[in-house]
């Protein structure tokens, strides 16, 4: 490196140390927002140019002579060398979800800082390391899924276990996601007018694109685009009026059965009539909506008013139970290491790269890209008033039934809130309350909102801007909802079809409506379970969801390591093991703790007793069952998971001692003859 | 001017390749079939069928 070089990246690492200095000294007053993204972006800057380069260069021994599965396996479909960013936005588009704009709101109940740290760190050493590492593996693997690769590499108990977890962190994802948007769109018409618009505009556009316009996919969308800004406009009119108002207001039950049967149908409807065209739409709405982001924060920069640490690091948090340890880490997944990662790194990515040294960019750099996501979303909730964002986000069985009874209690905590100011805001972003709305959505739309509206050109715009942040927020969140129905019901069939070949078989009606009604029906019933709880549902499945995904982590870099130990021996081991030595500590004690607790707010075992030592009722009996129920699915989550880590560490142990030989399972090298790229 | 003509061409083609209209076209080259309804319809229930078996990131 020249001398300029090194004098410039010396420059960037101050920078970085400086602003994140100034965001961890500050006590007791607000704290503008652009020293986080400063810290943040210089970070990834240092992280890519020296980390993932050492990783490329050393452990990878990445080499662009070496033709890649794109270029000796093309078939026109998958396999196709592709231009390096097109593959970058690709990637990026496939891996960012809901996970890392709900996780550091959620989070931020601890205050700005753990989570802030936990997302910059925990991208720079573990999400990014992960994400890279399986694309590589599978890159020198034709292309190989996670699955297949933890066969081969550790074994088939490991591929199994790996299979099996990967259904059931779906269903609780996905009955979490589906809370979220419960949680949302609760006593909102203008919200579920608007949401409710965006199926018949999916299905125009299916319908469009199969019979009118063939192909015009991004013709399709604009136009679906224009749809569903109308509709947001046609769900202010809707909310303002008496008349029809009322038909598009919902409680939590009715709307989770609403969700419930939508999941059904679009997981039996053909896929070009609602999954497709939705997919579409909600892809090209969440990057505008991410670069929309980005840029609101970079310009208006935003006052962070949360404070860095709140008293809520001990355990005592509202919104969900915990210390800072290990639930801070347990709670933002997506934003710093998320296992459904390592699925699309060993998806399509590794069939579309040119050469390997684009495996830097895409697989690291875009994970950074993700977490630079997550920081905007933290900023965002962190410029709300602290009293705010606890009055939206608590539940009313943590902070009191009423209006009057919430604001005395958060404000006792020390965030000084009050009705008048609820209702001002909730008037302003036309809804009729702003309480209780647990989940992070509504909140983190509230502070996207209150940024957006900040510029000079969009002032007195909150209302639509907190409904478009709703809008985009539902639209993703449904997108996931109805293609991990599709895919769990085709997971479960190949699971079943060992027992039963007939309904293995995905053409076959009877089976792929049974299976679509087993999938439904086991999200359907956290989700439910999530509306009953009186303390919103989020207290109890975000964790489980933090916890399932993470353990998937586990799994990807127990593969990751075991192909590092049959390459290198022990020598870089540690790249991976860091990583996945935390996130057993973290999982493990969180499991742990949310099975164990003695604190009924806490501990599922505990919440059950306490219940069952109350008033005997039916809701009292099964709110019980449903705590043992989610008790039972954690320690199923930590068993599978450490017959994994036990298998892999089983097989560490016998190539490092000698006693396994070390049998490649990469593809031989082949010449590239793509000279340059494509 | 140069920089800014490639920025919008690479934008383009994430575009394109999120969209699928690049596999679709590459779908086309390799078949050797020019387009059409009939063609579009059998690249879509190719595609889709592999795609749905896939998971969407959360």
């Amino acid at each position: 490196m020249s001398i300029a070089g090194r004098i410039l990246w010396a420059a960037v690492s101050l920078v970085a140390a400086f602003a994140m200095g100034v965001i961890a000294q500050n006590r007791g007053e607000s704290v503008s927002s652009m020293w986080l993204i400063i810290a943040a972006a210089c970070t990834y800057l240092v992280g890519y140019r020296f980390y993932a380069a050492f990783i490329a260069a050393r452990a990878m021994a990445l080499d662009d002579r070496r033709a890649t599965p794109a270029e000796r396996l093309r078939d026109g479909h998958d396999f196709e060398p592709t231009n390096k960013w097109i593959v970058m936005g690709h990637h990026f588009a496939a891996i960012a979800g809901p996970g890392p704009l709900v996780g550091p709101t959620l989070a931020a109940q601890f205050g700005y800082l753990p989570g802030a740290l936990w997302i910059i760190v925990g991208a720079v050493l573990g999400g990014a390391v992960q994400d890279f590492v399986v694309l590589f593996c599978s890159l020198r693997r034709d292309g190989k899924s996670l699955g297949e690769m933890a066969r081969e590499e550790i074994g088939k108990v490991g591929g199994f276990i790996a299979l099996i977890t990967v259904l059931l962190i779906m269903i609780i994802l996905l009955a979490v996601i589906g809370l979220v948007v419960v949680n949302a769109l609760k006593d909102s018409p203008w919200g579920v007018f608007t949401i409710a618009a965006t199926m018949p505009i999916a299905m125009f556009m299916g319908l469009y694109l199969r019979f009118v316009r063939p192909g015009k996919v991004l013709e399709c969308s604009l136009i679906g685009f224009v749809l569903v800004m109308a509709s947001i406009f046609g769900g202010q009119a809707i909310a303002h009026s008496a008349t029809i108002a009322p038909w598009f207001t919902y409680g939590g039950v009715a709307l989770a059965l609403g969700l419930i049967i939508y999941g059904f149908f679009s997981s039996a409807l053909p896929v070009w009539l609602l999954l497709a065209p939705r997919g579409y739409l909600s892809t090209f709405v969440k990057l505008g909506v991410v670069l929309l982001l980005a840029a609101g924060v970079v310009l208006l920069h935003p006052e962070m008013r949360l404070p860095p640490f709140t008293r809520f690091v001990d355990g005592t948090g509202p919104i969900f139970a915990g210390k800072i340890f290990p639930f801070c880490f347990i709670t933002i997944a997506c934003g710093a290491v998320s296992g459904f990662h390592s699925l699309i790194s060993s998806g399509t990515t590794p069939k579309m790269l040119t050469k390997e040294s684009h495996a830097v960019s895409v697989g690291y750099g875009s994970m950074l890209l993700e977490s630079f996501v997550a920081i905007m979303a933290l900023v965002a909730a962190a410029s709300l008033d602290p009293g705010v964002y606890f009055a939206v986000n608590s539940p009313a069985g943590a902070v009191g039934a009423t209006p009057q009874a919430a604001v005395a209690t958060i404000s006792n905590w020390g965030f000084p809130v009050t009705a008048d100011q609820m209702s001002v805001l909730a008037n302003e972003a036309g809804e009729k309350t702003l309480f209780y709305r647990t989940g992070g959505a509504p909140s983190l739309a509230l502070g996207m909102a209150k940024i957006f509206s900040g510029a000079a050109w969009s002032q007195g715009l909150m209302a639509f801007w907190y409904h478009f942040a709703i809008m985009f927020e539902a639209l993703f969140i449904l997108t996931t909802l109805d293609s991990g129905t599709r895919v769990g019901r085709f997971m479960l069939q190949d699971l079943l079809g060992h027992a039963w070949p007939k309904l293995g078989e995905t053409g076959w009606k009877p089976g792929m409506l049974m299976t679509s009604g087993a999938i439904v029906a086991a999200w359907g019933y956290f989700l439910y379970q999530g509306v009953l709880d009186p303390n919103g549902g989020i207290n109890s499945l975000w964790p489980l969801f933090g916890i399932s995904n993470q353990l998937l982590a586990t799994v990807a870099l127990c593969v990751a390591t075991t192909v590092l130990v049959k390459k290198h021996g022990a020598r870089y081991m540690w790249i991976t093991c860091v990583p996945l030595a935390w996130l057993v500590i973290v999982c493990f004690t969180a499991g742990w703790q949310k099975i164990f607790a003695d604190s009924p707010a806490l501990g599922f075992l505990a919440q059950a007793a306490a219940l069952e030592a109350g008033a005997h009722t039916a809701l009292t009996a099964q709110l019980a069952f449903n705590a043992r129920l989610d008790a039972a699915v954690t320690g199923v989550f930590l068993v599978l998971v450490a017959a994994i880590l036990i298998d892999s560490v089983r097989v560490w142990v016998r190539v490092l001692g000698g006693e396994k030989a070390t049998r490649t399972t990469e593809t031989p090298f082949v010449l590239s003859t793509l000279a340059e790229e494509a | 001017m140069r920089n800014v003509a490639n920025l919008l061409r690479i934008l383009w083609g994430i575009l394109q390749e999120v969209s699928g209209q690049s596999a679709y076209r590459r779908h086309l080259e390799w078949h050797g079939v020019p387009h059409s309804a009939g063609a579009w319809r059998r690249f879509c229930d190719e595609r889709w069928a592999e795609e749905a078996r896939r998971g969407r990131c959360c």
